[in-house]
Parts: structure tokens; sequence; C-alpha cells
């Protein structure tokens, strides 16, 4: 059965990349547009008019359309900050969004460490991290793990860059052959791990059968949400499970200070992929938005919303143990993607970036609350308006750098609105998230824990804000993980034993 | 995926592909498929593919409620008989709960 099973994964994998294409060439009108407007936003405000404009050459023929789009439609000054404004509030709206998932994706981790006692045991370490922090002495453990926090990122990044040359080079099947496989691994050895810990936990009787059963239900479902269609809704559900999932197996498989030690290095380095000019996530951001792709769904997960963030998504540890445990990685939407290898522990590339979001296949959840574009209008109009663009794009581009300061055509901003309004969030973004906050949890103290998830959801907040204003992908991880770690050792060293002292003297404040 | 932007015949072609996927022993899919598909097939006013999309979405909740029933069936004798088949309950146990002090 199970042959058949992994047979068909791999027809509607092809299937699925077939369509993958379908859908990329749909969007790369959006993509264009939307980089242009990025980069014009920065240097010009006009170009938010844009969004008003758009409406109207929209509606008009598709000949007239492109033709006073393309030449200059004069912008209206005043919309300006208007548009401004409106951006903030949907902004305000997309971060609220995220907000649920991250939260959902943090709660199943919490739950998970404080209910089950295996993902807390240290016993067994990834290969990544051969420094097992068993010294009794203070400097010995620093500099374990930094060393492993070090090869942990070498690994990562040089997944990262694998994935870049793969993109850069069209290798598309190979890199879905590598998220399918990562995905193969999470949903069914790590999750068939997770149900072993969770039964015997709960000591809830089980046989085989059934335990098979599920096992292929559950995966088979996951591989074609995951990489094919699906409803929306499940397909969040599933990257969020995946998320926590990799963000339980970190936990467990990474010795103690090396968890915190991977967590700041990753951010550093998150903020180095995506700001530096040569930074690779930039490059893969840059190259999807150059040619118009959706950035690999199995990575991001994507609230439908107007902006997206992409976060970086860290390899999946491998796991050095007996089982064999490969992590894969997810993908998502939400985020990001990553291989698993075999034997060893694999990685994947992280990702973290912001960016504005467009994405319109998966839009449907979002597209309704979304800014408010009808999604019927959308459905509609969507394909004809396509056509008209791609054609007459090209050109019109070329026009328009030259010219400069002009908007985008409206009726590609629109389609943006439209299509691809949506906050995108990495995979790699909810899993360290995840791991920061289930770290905190699993030393038992709910202050802690508490205070590391405001702490992340403030950063969460404040990148989205960045984000509304800088425009162009941001990384998510640094400052959600500065603020965690700062709120997290703040109150582990300071808050709680003061608060300890002020029990023990009764004094109430 | 949204589905309200699908053409009609894309609808019933992937509510047709959900049906026979579902097939694959996948009642999960099935299930999926009923709820995904509930509304295409029994709010939205009438159109040519809504009968066929119509047929596959009661299958598939049919037989994912099949399913369901076979496997709670499944769980019950098997919990119950477990003691009485002596080894091949054993060897098809995964979980046997630990009694407690």
């Amino acid at each position: 059965m199970s042959d058949t099973g992994s047979e068909s994964e791999i027809a509607e994998a092809t299937e699925h990349t077939a369509l993958m294409d379908g859908h990329i060439a749909e969007a790369r009108p959006d993509r264009e547009i939307a980089e242009r407007i990025a980069r014009k936003r920065k240097t010009k405000s006009d170009n938010q008019q844009s969004y008003g404009s758009v409406d109207r050459t929209e509606s008009g023929g598709s000949g007239a359309a492109s033709s006073s789009a393309s030449n200059p439609p004069p912008p209206q000054p005043p919309a300006d900050a208007q548009m401004e404004e409106l951006e903030l509030k949907y902004g305000a709206r997309h971060v609220i969004k995220l907000f649920v998932p991250v939260t959902l994706c943090m709660l199943v981790v919490v739950a998970t460490i404080s209910s089950i006692n295996f993902y807390s045991v240290k016993d067994v370490y990834l290969a990544y991290t051969p420094f097992h922090e068993e010294s009794p002495y203070a400097v010995t453990k620093v500099w374990n793990a930094l060393a492993n926090s070090m090869i942990l990122l070498s690994v990562i990044a040089l997944m990262t860059v694998l994935l870049i040359v793969l993109y850069k080079k069209r290798c598309y099947k190979i890199i879905h052959g590598w998220l399918i496989l990562s995905s193969l691994m999470l949903l069914f050895l790590f999750s068939y791990l997770y149900i072993e810990e969770a039964l015997r936990a709960y000591n809830i009787p089980m046989d085989y059968i059934t335990l098979v059963f599920v096992m292929w239900n559950f995966g088979g479902m996951g591989m074609i949400v995951i990489h094919w269609k699906g409803p929306l809704r499940l397909q969040q559900a599933y990257l969020i499970f995946i998320a926590a999932l990799m963000a339980l197996v970190f936990i467990k498989y990474l010795p103690e200070w090396t968890t915190w030690a991977v967590l700041a290095v990753i951010s550093i380095w998150d903020l180095i992929a995506v700001l530096t000019p040569k930074g690779p996530l930039r490059i893969l951001v840059e190259t999807a938005q150059e040619r118009n792709e959706p950035i690999f769904p199995a990575l991001i997960y994507s609230s439908t919303v107007m902006y997206c963030l992409a976060a970086t998504t860290p390899p999946p540890p491998g796991e050095p143990r007996a089982r064999e445990l490969r992590p894969l990685h997810p993908h998502g939407p939400f985020s990001r993607s990553q291989s698993p290898s075999q034997g060893d522990p694999t990685n994947m590339p992280c990702f973290s970036l912001i960016c504005r979001g467009r994405e319109g296949a998966d839009g449907a959840g979002g597209a309704g609350d979304a800014a408010g574009f009808d999604a019927a209008w959308q459905a509609r109009a969507g394909q004809q308006r396509r056509l008209r663009v791609d054609s007459s794009q090209p050109p019109r581009y070329t026009t328009r750098l030259e010219r400069q300061p002009q908007p985008p055509p409206p009726q590609q901003q629109q389609q943006l609105d439209d299509e691809e309004k949506g906050v995108k969030l990495g995979l790699g973004d909810f899993i360290f998230y995840s791991v920061l906050v289930g770290k905190a949890s699993s030393y038992g103290d709910w202050n802690t824990t508490l205070a590391c998830f405001v702490a992340i959801l403030i950063g969460l907040c404040l990148t989205l804000l960045l984000l509304a204003i800088l425009k162009k992908a941001l990384p998510a991880l640094p400052i959600s993980i500065t603020f965690g770690l700062i709120f997290y050792f703040a109150t582990r060293c300071v808050v709680k034993p003061f608060a300890d002292a002020l029990a023990a003297e009764q004094v109430f404040i | 995926m949204d589905l309200t932007r699908l053409p009609n015949d894309k609808k019933l072609q992937l509510c047709r592909w959900y049906f026979k996927v579902g097939c694959l022993l996948l009642p999960f899919v099935w299930a999926v498929n009923a709820v995904w598909f509930f509304k295409e097939a029994f709010m939205k006013p009438p159109y040519d593919e809504q009968k066929q999309i119509k047929k596959y979405v009661v299958m598939s909740a049919a037989g994912a409620a099949a399913w369901v029933a076979v496997l709670a069936v499944w769980v019950t004798v098997f919990q119950l008989q477990r003691v009485a088949w002596g080894p091949t309950g054993d060897s098809l146990s995964f979980i046997v709960p630990l009694g407690r002090a």
C-alpha cells in the first residue's frame, strides 16, 4: 500500500509542478509590478496613487487601459497621504492575521512541551552539534554552544546557497524533489514519533492497523494540500503543524545552551541574508520577483494579506540517532524551503524575508478579508487582465524605467492588490519563534513563557510596521528574537527572583 | 486555492480528482472533498457541472462516513478482544496502556 501511495505522491508532485508553472505564469505580471512598485515607492511616493488610478483603468477597455497606463497616467498627488494611511491600516489588519497562526504554532509547541516529557529530555543530539555541553565549566559550555551554533549556521548557509544556485539554474524539479522529500519526512516520520509520544503520554491504547491507516491519511492529505491544491485553511493548518514539529525537533535535539546560541546566530544570519546586497535570501526574492514566480509554497505561510513576510527557515535538524529521522523542511507558504538529506540531517535554507506580498493563488481565504477587493470580480477579471498585462508589459516597463517617476501601470498594481495581498511569513520564522517560546516553557515557568510570547508578538508588529514603511522584503527574525531573548533572560534572572522574593516576604506591589 | 476563482469545469475536475484519490484508502481526502465542495454543490445557484459535483460530494461524504464507521468498529472489537487473541493481539498492539499505581 505504501508503495502505491508513494507512487501516487510522486505523480501528484509532477502534476503539481505543472500546475505551479501555470500559477507562476499568472503571477508574473504581478511580481514585476510589485517589484517595480517597490522600487518606485522608495524613490517616489507617487506610486501609491496608482492604487487609486488602477480601478479606472481597469474597468476601461483593456486596450485603452494599457495605452493610457503606459503613458503616464498622471498620478494624483493628494492621494498619497491617504494611500499611505490606508496601507498602514490594512497592514494592521494583516498583522493581526499573522498573530493567529504564529500564536497557534507556539501554542502547539508549548502544549506539547508541557504535556509530553519526551521533548524536554536530553538524550540524543543532532549530528550537527558534536559538542554536548557536558562539562561543568561555564566557559567550556559557552565555547561548545558557540561552536555548535556556528556549525549549524554554516550548514544552513550552505543549504541556502545550494537552494539559490538551484533556483538560479532553474532546477525546479530538484528543488521540488527536495521539498517533497522534506515534507514527506516531516509528515510521516516526525508525525509518527509525535503520535507515539503523545499516545504514550496520555496512555491511550492503539493498534498498528489503525495507526498505519491514520498516518497514511494524515500524511497523504498533507502532501496534497501542501504541494498541490487544497483548501487554504487546511494548508495553513498543515504548515503550522509542520513548523511546530520542526520546532519540537530543534528543542529536543539541540543541547541546552546551543539552542539559545542558535537563536541569536540565526537572527543575525537572517539580517545579513536578507538585507545585504548579495545576501542569499535577497537574491532569492529578487530572482523570484524577476521571474514573477511565487516563492515555493511549501516554505511560506501566506495569509493572503497585503504584505508578505517570508521568513527564514532553518534547516531541519537531522537526527543522529538510531532512528533515522531526517528532517525536512517545509515549506511553506508561510515559509520556505529545505531539504533533508538522507542519512544526515539535512538542512534547509532559511529564508527570512518579508516581502510585499502577492500571491494570488492562495488568496482565497485572505482575499475576502483583504482589503476589500471583490473576489468574484477578481476572478472574472483576472485572466483577461493578466493576459493583457503580459503582452503589454515588457515594453512599458522599459519606458517607464527611463522615465522613472512613472508609476507602475495601474492595472498591474491593481492586480497586485487584488491577488496578492497577504503577508507571508517564512516557515522558518514560525519555527524559530516557536523554538524560543517552547524552550522558555520547557523550564516550567509560565511567566517567562508569556514574556517571550509577548516579546515575539511585539517584534512581529514592529517588523510589519517596518514592512509597511520600507516596502521591501524584511527579515522577520531579528527584532522578534532579540526581544524574545532579552525578555527571556531578564524575566528569568531578574523578574522571577524578584517576584519570588516579594512573594516570600509577602510584599504586594 | 480559492474555489470561487475557478471556472466551473475546473471545479468539477478538482472534485473528481479528490474523489478518485480518496479511493486509495484515503477517506480523509474524501471528507475534505465533501466539506470543501459542499457549498458548491448545494448552496450555489445551479450551473451545468453542479449535478456531477453534487454526486461526487455525496459519494465522498458517504465513503468517509463508512470508513469512520469501519474504523470505529475495528478499534472497538480490537480493544475488547485483544487479550482473547493472545499473541496476535499483542503483536498488533502499538501502545499498550500502562496500569496505574
